[in-house]
């Protein structure tokens, strides 16, 4: 092959063969090429990607506001966020206020904090007020499958639609739960501690906060 | 070039003889990381398949105007490329698999397997060859996947691609689709692999 | 102190809590190739640790100042073609993995130049795994982890400056070294060790790492611990 090349090269005037670009002719065509293809892909594609993203969190939030088959006839989500100032720094809170009807329905708050092993995202809704919790449900986690994991289960979770967000809730051990506070898993107790926790601290920071004019609304696209 | 062998070798080739995991040792990243289940590791081994395949036709067209310089650019350069479409069309159409697989994906562009079939097949054979190779090694690194994922996934969670396969009874192995699983399951497969290759080497120069 | 103590949780992860070997697979290759002695072991992590600090500055600087949606650099260029508007929504995103192999590439290069020149006897010490190290998925990888925490987050403000990327570019490396030495002192003693035939060279190189795997997965919590011996809350 490189025999074959040899003698047309031979031909060119030598300020043309030793130019590194020149030599380079193969490497620069193909870049320009796969660079076309790609430009290609993220125009047809990139709407639909952020699209997923939205939809992960959209999806979710008519059951964090209404139990199931109780939904509301035409729900209507504006997604935005809330800026928590605090003394050294500034916290964002992805939020989504649901209307139905036209009527304030409820408010979905997305937070994140630390868990056992790696951090827990979460999707915590609350009733028009803020003041009781609607729902919960767990976004992102990488727990210990078989003990930490079990805070994405239905049946642990349940235990917050109904709770009161006056005052932070407990984590308690035994089965026993007074209102206010939430049985740990058993053999996880710091993965439901860190659940606990977050929502504790996004409902804190977010007290007072939850009303239109203190939220920077997303303008939706179309 | 008589001395290379044929499409049907190379194809043939890469599902046994010369598995990119088992005998090669290539590409282990997404082979231990990727196997905690059936559906993750069938995606991966696609995905490289598509990378491969694409990377080693491409090669094979332009394989005589390669420079030796300027080779590995070029490799880079397609397999990049390529990484990237499949990375945008899994997080197009099939998002939560692209979350669960996560990084892994761009790091196809790292896997050794396609720029050492690149080297040794693609920049000196012709496109069938080449392709045929692709194919052949993709078959190969996906039976590898799949032999690791079934063992993982069945003891660790009792499941099979989600369904379940043993009794309610069976006491998950956690640890099996945890970190520590991945290691000890290839390493016993190998382990197993390299015995029954003891067994027939034995046998035929016994026979010989 | 805030600041300080984000940084230090992040380099104890990467190094210790979620080692990039043995949590996630990244630079198999050389942990097995290239594990067979302590000496080399140390060699190839060192090169390791120094390259991906480089690399990490250079996809952090890269990502900041021109790939990520709005960067300065790109809008300022962008600017010229197009309304100020648009040129500030410039997402360039789909470039990365191109731009971090070939910033990967072009820094083991220069490394390799560098100490070549101006530091020969560490030259000797780990020169020769330099070329190997382009294709070693840590690099990438610890350059993927910085991409996800520039872009991936919910607002700007939120995205990692430069202190925590090399936090978790050096101590990464630093992981790295960790596992790659244990395993090659292991090794040293394995060779005077009677292994079943079955079992020789890789296979039983892999059960170890398992064993160690299982050893490091104690760490997990340590950060949460941490976490909450300091601030009080978990």
């Amino acid at each position: 092959m490189a025999s074959a090349a040899t003698p047309v090269n031979e031909n060119r005037p030598a300020w043309l063969r030793d130019n590194h670009l020149f030599q380079a002719w193969l490497v620069l065509m193909l870049a320009i090429i796969f660079g076309t293809c790609l430009a290609a892909v993220h125009i047809n594609l990139s709407d639909r990607i952020a699209e997923n993203k939205l939809n992960e969190s959209l999806e979710r939030i008519p059951g964090l506001i209404w139990n199931e088959g109780q939904g509301g006839t035409s729900v209507d989500i504006v997604s935005g966020k809330i800026v928590v100032k605090k003394e050294d720094r500034t916290l964002y809170y992805p939020v989504f206020k649901v209307t139905d009807e036209g009527k304030l329905a409820g408010w979905v708050v997305k937070a994140a904090g630390q868990g056992y092993s790696g951090s827990i995202e979460l999707l915590l809704g609350l009733n028009p007020a803020g003041d009781i919790i609607s729902g919960l449900f767990i976004l992102e986690q990488t727990e210990t499958p078989g003990l930490g994991n079990k805070i994405t289960f239905p049946d642990w979770l349940d235990q917050f639609p109904g709770q009161g967000t006056k005052a932070p809730l407990m984590v308690v051990k035994g089965g026993q739960t007074p209102p206010g506070a939430i049985d740990a898993i058993t053999g996880a107790t710091i993965s439901s501690k860190s659940v606990v926790g977050i929502v504790n601290r996004a409902v804190s920071e977010t007290r007072g906060l939850l009303t239109p004019e203190h939220i920077q609304f997303v303008e939706r696209s179309q | 070039m008589a001395n290379l062998p044929t499409p049907l070798e190379r194809f043939v080739q890469g599902i046994l003889p010369e598995n990119p995991v088992y005998r090669q040792f290539l590409g282990l990243c997404p082979t231990l990381a990727v196997t905690n289940g059936l559906k993750p590791a069938l995606t991966m081994a696609l995905a490289v398949g598509f990378v491969l395949l694409c990377a080693n036709v491409i090669i094979s067209l332009i394989r005589s105007l390669l420079k030796p310089h300027l080779r590995i650019v070029i490799f880079t350069l397609t397999i990049a490329t390529f990484v990237t479409i499949v990375d945008r069309v899994l997080a197009a159409y099939m998002y939560q698999m692209s979350k669960t697989l996560g990084p892994y994906i761009p790091l196809i562009i790292v896997n050794c397997i396609i720029i050492c079939r690149c080297e040794v097949c693609a920049s000196r054979q012709s496109v069938t060859a080449a392709a045929a190779d692709a194919v052949g090694q993709s078959i190969g690194f996906g039976l590898a996947l799949v032999s690791i994922a079934v063992v993982r996934e069945i003891l660790g969670t009792g499941m099979l691609a989600g369904y379940q396969v043993l009794p309610d009874a069976w006491p998950d192995w956690v640890i099996m689709v945890l970190p520590p699983g991945a290691f000890l399951t290839f390493g016993l497969l190998m382990a197993l692999v390299n015995w029954i290759d003891a067994i027939r080497t034995e046998k035929n120069t016994g026979r010989g | 102190m805030d600041y300080l103590f984000d940084i230090m949780l992040i380099s104890i992860t990467a190094a210790l809590i979620n080692n990039f070997v043995l949590y996630y697979f990244v630079g198999i290759c050389p942990f097995i190739g290239v594990s067979r002695q302590v000496g080399m072991a140390v060699g190839m992590g060192s090169a390791v640790t120094f390259v991906m600090t480089v690399a990490v500055f250079l996809s952090w600087t890269i990502t900041t100042l021109i790939l990520v949606p709005g960067a300065p650099l790109s809008s300022w260029v962008a600017g010229f073609f197009m309304p100020a508007q648009k040129a500030a929504t410039m997402d360039l995103t789909i470039l990365t993995y191109i731009v971090y192999i070939f910033s990967i590439a072009s820094s083991v290069q220069f490394v390799e130049m560098y100490v070549r020149r101006f530091y020969p006897s560490l030259y000797k010490t780990f020169g020769v795994f330099l070329p190997l190290i382009t294709t070693n998925c840590a690099i990438l990888f610890a350059c993927l982890t910085v991409m996800s925490n520039i872009v991936g987050v919910e607002s700007p403000e939120q995205a990692w400056d430069l202190g925590r990327a090399l936090a978790l570019g050096i101590f990464g490396g630093v992981g790295f070294t960790i596992a790659i030495v244990i395993m090659a002192g292991i090794r040293e003693e394995l060779d005077l060790c009677d292994v079943p035939r079955a079992f020789k060279g890789t296979a039983i190189t892999l059960i170890v790492g398992g064993i160690l795997a299982m050893a490091f997965m104690g760490f997990t919590g340590v950060d949460s611990g941490i976490r909450t011996a300091v601030m009080g809350t978990p």
